[in-house]
Order: C-alpha cells, then sequence, then structure tokens
C-alpha cells in the first residue's frame, strides 16, 4: 500500500513540475519518446508518479536520465501537459534528493539562496586573490608573475577533490535509491567491472541522444560536452606542463592552443544559442526556464568568455586588463564549478551515464536472478 | 365473394439481387395464364419512376382490379407501390407487396432453381390472396387539441409549453405537491452553469403565461385508458390543507422534521413550501402535523377526483437516483460516505467552508458508475461522469483549499464536456482509474476516511487515498409507476420506458398516441431531457394541429351474425380493445393492433382480420397445394 501524497506535488512545482495533474495518461509521449523502450517506458509511467506523489517510485527510477529533452513528446502531447519539462523537473528534484547536505535543495527552491552562494563565492574568489596574488608587473604581461602557479595548482587540486567528493557520494546515493526500488537485487561485483564500458562509452558519445530525431541536439550538446571535457583535460594537463600560467604563452599552432580554441569557441557557441534559444522559447526543451537554467549558461558564458578576453589581452600585451579579467575569470569559475557540478545543473553529467550504468548493471543481475520478465507500457 | 379477375403481377430484378438467382422469367412464365391474371411482366427496377409508371398505366389501360408486385421487402417498398396504386385509381389495399428478395435470391443464392419455385410460390400465395381482397378504407380518428402530459419535471414542464404555444390544452399531472422535478436539487447544472432552481423558475415563470395549460399537482393517476383521439385518465388531487399563508405563518408551526428535498441535511417544518417553484401554496404533510392549529389550516378540504380527457398522452415520469446497498463503497456503515444528489444539496447550503456532519472537508474521493454499469443494470447513466466533473469545479470554486479524487472506469465527459475533464486537471484534482473486478475499498482510519484503490495507470499499484467525505457518482434507475401498466407500455431491457424504434421513431411508444419525453426512456441530463420533451411535442403536434389521425385498417372484424357473445376474445385482448354490446363483441377501432390474437380463440369463427379473411388465407394455402 502506497498512500498518495499531494503534498510532493505540490512541491514538485517549485522544481517547474507545474502540469502534471493535466496529463490523462494517454501515453502518446511515451510512444514517440525516441528515448524509451520496453524495459525503461517513459515519461508516462513517471509522470503518473508525479502526479500521484509517490516518492519512493520516483527516487528508484533512472528513468529521468535517460531522457534528453529532445521535446518530441511536448510536441506530440494532445493536453500540452509538457512532459518533457515535466521529466526535467524530475531531474531537478532527484538532484537535490541525491545531495545529502541539503545544499541542493536550497539552489533550487530559493533563488535568493542561488543568488546569495554565487555572489559569496564570486566575493570571496576575489578577496582570496586580492590577499595573495604575486607583485603586478605593468610594463609587460607576466600572468605567471601575477598568479603564481604554486599557489593556483594545488588550490585548484583542492578544490577539485573537494566537488569530486561531493558529487561521487551523491551518486552513491544514487546507485542506493536504485538499487533498493522494486525488486530487490544483488548486483555481484564483477558485473560493476565487466558494465564499466557502458559507462565510459555513453560519457563520450552522448550516444543516446542521438536517437532524438533532430539531430541538432546532439551535436550542440557534444559541441558543449566536448568543449568543456577539452578545457577540464587542459587545466589539468597544464597542472604538469604550465604552459597557460605562463609569462610567455605558447604559438598559435601549438596543439594545446588549438585545442583551447576549439573549447572556446564550442562552449561559446553552443551557450549563446542555448541563451537565444531560451529566449526565444521555440523549441520545447527552451520553452520553461527555471532559474538555475539561466544562472548555469550565464556562468557558463561569462567563465568561457573571461578566459578568451585573457588570452586576447596576453596577445596584445596589456598587462593589467589581463590581469583583472583573469581574476574575474576564475571569480566566475569557482561557482560555476562549486555550485553546479555536484549541487544542481551540471552534476548530471554524472548521472547520466551512472544511470545508465547502473540500469545495465540491474538489468543483467536481474536476468542472472530470473528469467527475463515483460513490464508494462 | 366474387373474384378479382384482372390482377397484374410485377416482378422486379432488383438490379441483379433478385435476377442474379431467381429466374425471373420463368417466374412471370408460370403465373401469367393463372385465370385470375390478366398481365405479368418484370422490370429492372420496379420502384423506379419507369416501373411505377408501368404499373399505373396497366391500371389504367387494362382496367386492373388487383396488383402483386414481388421485388424487395415491403418494409422498403410498400408504400411506393400504394401509392403509385392509389395515384392510378385503385384502392391501394388492393395492390399486395410480396418479398422475393431477402425471403428468396438473397437467401438461396446457391441454389437457382429452389429460389426461383420458391419465388413462385410466394407469388402465387400473393394472386390468391388479392383475387378475394376487399376495398378497405384506412381508419380515421378524430383529435381534438387535448393532451395530457404526465411528470412535471423538466420535461414535463418544456412539454406542457411547447404543447400550449401551438394552441393545444394540456393537463400537467405532478404527483408531488410541486412542480420541477429533480433539477430544482442541483446545485449548478452543467453546461449553463445556473443552478437548478434558476433553470426551473425560468420555465414555472413562461407556464404562468398560458391559461390553456391546466396544472394538477399532488395528484395521484386512478385510472388510465383509451386511445389516440381519446384517453381518459382520472386523478385523484390531494388537498393542501391549506391555503396561500406568509412564511411568518408557516415559521409558527413547532413540528420539524428532515426535510427529503435536502436529504435529511436541514429540517423543515409539518407545513412547508418550495421556494422558486409552483405552486406557491404550502402544503401540509399530515404524517407529521400534530393538528395544533397555528397555521390556519383547513382541515376539511377533501381529495378532489377529476377525469381528464386528452388526444394524446406524454409520459414524462423521470427517473430516480440508485440507492446504494448498506456496506457497498462504506454507504450507511461510514459516516461521510454519501451520494451525489446530497453532495450537490450539501454544496448547495454549505457557506464559507464545506462541512459534513459537523465536520469540516478538505479532502473528497468521487467513485464513478456506482449502480450502473455493472451485471445488475448494464447500461451507463450518461449523466454522472460529467455531473460529478461539474459538482467538484463547482465545490473547488466555492470553497478555499478542497482537494478532489476522482475514482473512474472511464471518463465519458462526450462532445464539449470534454472541457470539464481537462479543467478538473488543470485544477490539480487526480484521477484514479480503477479495474470493476477490483472496485475500491473504502474503510475508516480515525478521523478519516481511506479509499483503498489499485491504480490500473501505474498497473496495479495500490493506492490509499486518506479523505473526509467519499461521494458516491450514483446512476440512474426509471422511476416507476403503475400508469404504464395503465396505458401498457412496453419497458426495454433496462427498465425504462421504450420507444417503437431508436433512431426512426424515437418518442413514440408501442402505444397509438401515447409518446415520451425525459429521463423516463432512459438516462438523459437536461439537455437531452429537454430536445427529447421537444421533440414529442412535434411528433404530438402532426396529430394536435391536423386535427385527425390515420391508422392502417388491418384490424379485427366481428361478424355480428356468428358472434354468440361467450366472451372468449374479451380476455384474449393484449390491448383490452374488445367489449360485449348488447350481447356481441365489438372492437375499440382506435385501440385493435390487428395481432389476431382474438381471432384464435373464437369458438364460432365470427373474427375475421380485415386483409386476413379466412377465405382469403385458405385460397392462399390451396394456391400451392399440391405444387
Ligand atoms: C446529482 C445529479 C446531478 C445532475 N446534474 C445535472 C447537470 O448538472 N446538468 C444536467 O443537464 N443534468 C443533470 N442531472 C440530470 C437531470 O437531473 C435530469 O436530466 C432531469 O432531472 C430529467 O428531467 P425529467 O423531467 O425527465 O425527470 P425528473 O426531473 O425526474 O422529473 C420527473 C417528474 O415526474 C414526476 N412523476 C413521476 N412519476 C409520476 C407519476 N406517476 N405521476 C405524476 N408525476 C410523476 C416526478 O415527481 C417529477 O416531478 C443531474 C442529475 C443528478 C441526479
Ligand atoms: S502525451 Fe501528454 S497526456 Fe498523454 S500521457 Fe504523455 S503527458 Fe500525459
Ligand atoms: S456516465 Fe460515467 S459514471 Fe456514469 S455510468 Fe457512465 S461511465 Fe459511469
Amino acid at each position: 500500500m502506497t498512500r498518495v501524497n499531494p503534498e510532493l506535488a505540490k512541491e514538485l512545482e517549485k522544481f517547474g513540475a507545474k502540469s502534471a495533474t493535466v496529463c490523462f495518461n494517454c501515453g502518446n509521449c511515451t510512444a514517440v519518446c525516441p528515448l524509451s523502450n520496453n524495459s525503461t517506458p517513459f515519461p508516462r509511467r513517471i509522470i503518473r508518479y508525479l502526479q500521484l506523489g509517490l516518492e519512493e517510485r520516483l527516487l528508484g527510477r533512472m528513468e529521468p536520465w535517460l531522457c534528453y529533452y529532445c521535446g518530441e513528446c511536448s510536441q506530440t502531447c494532445p493536453r500540452q501537459a509538457d512532459p518533457g519539462e515535466l521529466m526535467m523537473a524530475t531531474r531537478r528534484y532527484l538532484t537535490t534528493r541525491y545531495d545529502w547536505t541539503g545544499l541542493s535543495k536550497r539552489l533550487y527552491t530559493s533563488k535568493v539562496w542561488e543568488v546569495f552562494c554565487v555572489g559569496i563565492l564570486f566575493f570571496a574568489t576575489l578577496a582570496v586573490i586580492y590577499l595573495f596574488h604575486g607583485p603586478i608587473v605593468t610594463d609587460h604581461t607576466k600572468l605567471e608573475t601575477f598568479a603564481p602557479a604554486d599557489i593556483v595548482h594545488p588550490t585548484g587540486y583542492v578544490f577539485g577533490a573537494v566537488l569530486a567528493f561531493f558529487l561521487l557520494s551523491n551518486v552513491y546515493r544514487m546507485h542506493k535509491f536504485i538499487m533498493r526500488s522494486g525488486e530487490r537485487v544483488n548486483a555481484p561485483l564483477s558485473l560493476y567491472f565487466s558494465e564499466l564500458g557502458t559507462l565510459a562509452v555513453h560519457f563520450a558519445t552522448q550516444a543516446k541522444l542521438r536517437l532524438c530525431t533532430n539531430k541538432s541536439f546532439w551535436i550542440k550538446h557534444w559541441l558543449l560536452m566536448s568543449g568543456y571535457t577539452a578545457a577540464f583535460i587542459l587545466v589539468n594537463v597544464d597542472l604538469v606542463t604550465r604552459w597557460s600560467l605562463t609569462d610567455s604563452p605558447p604559438p598559435a599552432w601549438h596543439p594545446a592552443k588549438i585545442l583551447w580554441t576549439y573549447a572556446t569557441i564550442a562552449m561559446l557557441y553552443a551557450t549563446t544559442v542555448a541563451i537565444i534559444g531560451r529566449l526565444r522559447k521555440r523549441e520545447p526543451i527552451h520553452k520553461y526556464s527555471h532559474s538555475t537554467d539561466w544562472m548555469f549558461l550565464i556562468l557558463l558564458w561569462f567563465t568561457v568568455f573571461t578566459g578568451l578576453l585573457v588570452r586576447i589581452f596576453m596577445q596584445f600585451d596589456l598587462p593589467l586588463p589581463t590581469y583583472y579579467t583573469f581574476a574575474v575569470h576564475l571569480a566566475l569559475a569557482v561557482p560555476l564549478l562549486g555550485l553546479e557540478v555536484p549541487f544542481t545543473k551540471w552534476s548530471h553529467l554524472a548521472y547520466r551515464p551512472f544511470a545508465l550504468y547502473f540500469e545495465r548493471v540491474r538489468e543483467r543481475a536481474l536476468q542472472l536472478q530470473q528469467p527475463p520478465q515483460e513490464e508494462e507500457a | 365473394m366474387t373474384e378479382r379477375t384482372k390482377i397484374g403481377v410485377y416482378v422486379c430484378h432488383c438490379g441483379g439481387n433478385i435476377s442474379d438467382y431467381v429466374d425471373v422469367e420463368k417466374v412471370v412464365d408460370s403465373v401469367k395464364d393463372l385465370p385470375n391474371v390478366a398481365v405479368a411482366r418484370h422490370f429492372v427496377f420496379m420502384c423506379s419512376e419507369a416501373g411505377q409508371q408501368l404499373i399505373k398505366d396497366d391500371i389504367k389501360n387494362l382496367g386492373l382490379d388487383g396488383v402483386v408486385v414481388a421485388s424487395c421487402s415491403p418494409h422498403l417498398h410498400e408504400k411506393t407501390f400504394r401509392d403509385a396504386a392509389k395515384a392510378a385509381g385503385l384502392n391501394p389495399y388492393l395492390l399486395e407487396h410480396v418479398c422475393i428478395r431477402e425471403h428468396s435470391s438473397w437467401v438461396h443464392s446457391d441454389n437457382r432453381e429452389g429460389a426461383t419455385r420458391k419465388a413462385t410460390w410466394i407469388v402465387k400465395t400473393a394472386i390468391a390472396k388479392i383475387s378475394l381482397a376487399r376495398e378497405l378504407q384506412p381508419i380515421r380518428l378524430d383529435v381534438e387539441r387535448e393532451a395530457i402530459v404526465i411528470g412535471g419535471g423538466i420535461a414535463g414542464l418544456r412539454c406542457a409549453i411547447d404543447l400550449a404555444r401551438a394552441g393545444s390544452t394540456v393537463h400537467l399531472i405532478e404527483s408531488s405537491p410541486f412542480l420541477g422535478g429533480r433539477v430544482p436539487q442541483i446545485y449548478k447544472l452543467y453546461p449553463s452553469g445556473k443552478s437548478g432552481c434558476e433553470i426551473v423558475e425560468e420555465l414555472i415563470d413562461e407556464i404562468k403565461r398560458y391559461p390553456n395549460i391546466k396544472i394538477y399537482t399532488n395528484a395521484e393517476i386512478l385510472s388510465a385508458g383509451g386511445a389516440i383521439g381519446d384517453f381518459k385518465v382520472t386523478v385523484k388531487v390531494n388537498p393542501r390543507y391549506v391555503g396561500k399563508v406568509s412564511d411568518d405563518v408557516i415559521a409558527k408551526c413547532p413540528v420539524e422534521v428532515p426535510d427529503e428535498f435536502n436529504y435529511g441535511l436541514t429540517k423543515r417544518k409539518a407545513i412547508y413550501k418550495r421556494e422558486h417553484s409552483y405552486p406557491d401554496i404550502p402544503v401540509i404533510d399530515m404524517d407529521a402535523c400534530t393538528k395544533c392549529g397555528e397555521c390556519n389550516p383547513d382541515f376539511d378540504q377533501q381529495p378532489q377526483t377529476i377525469e381528464l380527457k386528452g388526444s394524446l398522452i406524454v409520459l414524462a415520469t423521470g427517473f430516480k437516483p440508485y440507492e446504494p446497498e448498506e456496506g457497498e463503497f462504506g454507504y450507511k456503515v461510514h459516516d461521510g460516505v454519501i451520494t451525489l444528489p446530497v453532495f450537490e444539496r450539501l454544496l448547495a447550503l454549505s457557506d464559507g467552508k464545506l462541512e459534513y456532519n459537523g465536520k469540516e472537508v478538505r479532502d473528497i474521493a468521487f467513485i464513478y458508475c456506482v449502480g450502473s454499469r455493472n451485471e445488475e443494470h448494464e447500461y451507463c447513466s450518461r449523466y454522472c461522469c460529467v455531473a460529478t466533473l461539474n459538482a467538484s469545479l463547482g465545490a473547488l470554486e466555492k470553497f478555499d483549499g478542497l482537494r478532489a479524487y476522482h475514482i473512474y472506469r472511464d471518463i465519458r465527459a462526450y462532445g464539449k464536456y470534454e472541457t470539464y475533464y481537462e479543467e478538473a486537471g488543470k485544477k490539480k484534482m487526480l484521477f484514479i482509474k480503477y479495474d470493476p473486478e477490483e472496485p475500491p475499498v473504502v474503510e475508516k482510519s480515525g478521523n478519516k476516511l481511506i479509499v483503498r484503490v489499485k491504480d490500473l495507470l501505474t498497473a496495479g499499484e495500490e493506492l490509499e487515498v486518506p479523505v473526509d467525505l467519499v461521494v458516491l457518482s450514483v446512476g440512474m434507475l426509471p422511476e416507476m409507476s403503475e400508469v404504464f401498466t395503465m396505458l401498457r407500455v412496453p419497458f426495454s431491457r433496462d427498465g425504462f420506458l421504450q420507444e417503437v424504434h431508436p433512431k426512426l421513431r424515437p418518442v413514440e411508444t408501442a402505444i397509438g398516441g401515447v409518446l415520451l419525453a425525459g429521463a423516463c426512456q432512459g438516462p438523459k441530463d437536461t439537455v437531452e431531457a429537454t430536445a427529447s420533451a421537444s421533440a414529442a411535442v412535434a411528433k404530438a403536434d402532426t396529430y394536435l394541429v391536423k386535427g385527425y389521425a390515420e391508422l392502417e385498417p388491418f384490424i379485427a372484424e366481428i361478424d355480428p351474425e356468428k358472434c354468440d357473445g361467450c366472451e372468449e376474445c374479451v380476455g384474449e385482448c393484449p390491448t383490452s380493445a374488445i367489449s360485449i354490446k348488447d350481447g356481441k363483441a365489438v372492437v375499440n377501432e382506435a385501440l385493435c393492433k390487428g395481432c389476431g390474437a382474438c381471432g384464435g380463440v373464437c369458438p364460432t369463427k365470427a373474427i375475421n382480420l380485415r386483409g386476413y379473411y379466412y377465405d382469403q388465407l385458405e385460397k392462399m394455402i390451396d394456391s400451392v397445394g399440391g405444387d
């Protein structure tokens, strides 16, 4: 016996699930969804859980992470229930439930908290830079002197480790919810290893998103994703090779430099297109914007843009603009990474591939336990 | 009786429907030389203009005294051919239309020879029959502009107004002390959103404008009978025991009893009135009255028996809501389980906040299809889905903070009422679909009611819905009345009154002159009830305005020479059309349906059925004997 919980349904409205009760469960959305399949049908069933406020069921499903919001369901829904947006809202809700600190929920449900946290991190970063920066050389651009690598890099390591800790602990909770729900499964450890490939492949290719009828989503998303993966790798490589935080930047044909340029253009293009899309509200995916969506896009865009400015100023050898812009760049990157990666929107970069991975593990474990079962659509 | 000797026989090909399987030429050949036959022909389409003209020309040129047409079913074209005969100057009942398509070619398409033989027999019997046919005349009945409407609900009111508007005198008989039926009990009616009282008030205002509408309330029907043009209804009008008195006087009554109009949610005095209704005179409920005399009563008033006559009767006796069994979804077992009609009253009477039995209501579960679509009542009651959606929307609009759950089988919010369903979703109401095999269960837990239901939309998730009030959407049952038996109106399988044909004759009953209006015919909402009422009036006016009715002549005919007054036939007649006068049986032409039951029992063979006289039948049998 499960008690219907309209209070939960009400709470979910804060995450953007405003139209759940409009759905009359016809199932058209599930039928048209190019990503849904017989063993993991969505979005209708997830919407049904939203309507009834079935918390346990929602927590245990990984389907929301299999949805990439191509929006075909929203275009087909005869009730204009916006199933795509309901799935998006469910992802926001799940993100707050995976997070054990409670910060995620505050960021999603209160704009004051969101702006406050971003502000604190922004100004704190500026304050740290103000207190700890190296000598300011004005006759020549000497970024390494201004921001000594032996301070910046270790700080970066510690920061990254903290973020990874939060994110992975949330992934662990997600794993618990999924494995505990419905039929109990005891997946042998070996399965977790043998299915690692799923994780890697989906992370790298976003293959699922390619199933959307509109291929441009996949291309844009892949551009964005490959852009910041490249940026991420370069930052880390840089910790070893030290070519970016340097007083004498490498020439333009340097492979690292070319990759930087690619990452910058890819991210700038994808975020700009997304911002324009959200302003125009033409495609379903851009029709509704939660405050956290805007915050993510704005932080990302300005981080990338200031990064680009730093390169340009360096190229033209303008010392003061370089230093100031670099400070702002870091002050933007810290809240972007610090808040978005473990607590809000960007966490999907882990949840999505892990959902598929856990799903595969669960499925295989079930197969091992008993003959396969039919599921309803 | 001299035989007819100039009979024309016409065999139709029906395109190829007949001639592909029946050798029409052979049929013609085998009858053309019979002694009574003057001419025999076959033609590709007898019903066409050319085919009809062929018959007409032969009647005129050859002086035919009888015609046989062998083609499709008489249901289709008998009237066509009779009209053609009449136009050519022949008595239309001297034309016999027989069927060799449904009865021969279509059913024996595998056997051309057999089909041809059968068609020949059919044609020969028809020739035999027509050779002894008499010239018959349709029965003509005078119809005066006076009609009786039984039932003063929305359908009866609509009928009375429409009939009166066309100039007829109307006798409107209502069994309860006030007009209006069940509509005034509805809080807000879909689709208008007006209250039931308002709607009925508008009709009553109109009724008052027609002096040719005679209203009998508090009236009991003692007897009803007769036939089209001549119905008689005896009513006993029960006394109200009081004249028109002011509200202050009513307030003086010391007795208080549960008010049935509000299903006992409120109390009324022994003397009471209905607001917005008619007549504006109170009535004393003698079961409750202590005869204290405070309200200026007149206990000497006596019931009045009145004889009414009318050319037609419209039945508009309405429906009654299904009363759930004790324990059905917790009804009468748990406090807070009520039916939709009670909920309508609760909505209308509550102000500020919704309370039932002194307890505030926040969560409501509506359970659909109670008393409909099951083994006992197979039909869908039509009104309840929309009425329940409508009532829930009305409740949410009137009271803040309500939450509603719709526990349904299928939402049948048909036509434009889809918007009510959609609106309910927008208002955040929840819909839970149950399987009739595993219906919801209502339990009590603390001060809440718990509805346990298996939700089909989550593949059978067992849900618990905690609520304060459970409202059962009960179906419609027919309101029974002895009038139905007095008039011998047939019932449908569902127990409602039955029309002759749902598509072709939707408001007539098998009893000529008795018409149906409103929910007595089957579940109807007010839109459908008033539409059927106006339709019944349109049908009624085809007689009332014309001033007479014509009936087919095929009824029983008594030979007074042979009749010895044994009365065997009187008891046999299902429509009570035969009576004995001066020692002989006589047939009421308006009542007789021509079923022939009387003829079968008459020991002296004094009863013939017109158009099927004994000599005709005998000759028909002889005509195919030995073949
Ligand atoms: C809870 C509920 C909510 C509803 N909501 C709506 C709505 O929102 N919109 C809508 O369109 N419809 C609604 N309906 C349906 C509506 O009530 C019916 O369509 C309507 O009442 C049918 O009218 P009627 O005149 O045929 O029958 P009734 O209203 O039943 O009237 C029949 C009348 O005949 C009288 N009578 C019966 N037998 C005799 C007799 N032997 N002699 C003399 N008089 C007799 C009765 O006393 C009564 O006055 C609702 C019904 C219910 C139960
Ligand atoms: S298409 Fe729309 S109404 Fe149908 S199930 Fe999906 S969300 Fe619900
Ligand atoms: S109208 Fe709706 S509630 Fe009423 S019987 Fe039909 S399906 Fe059931």
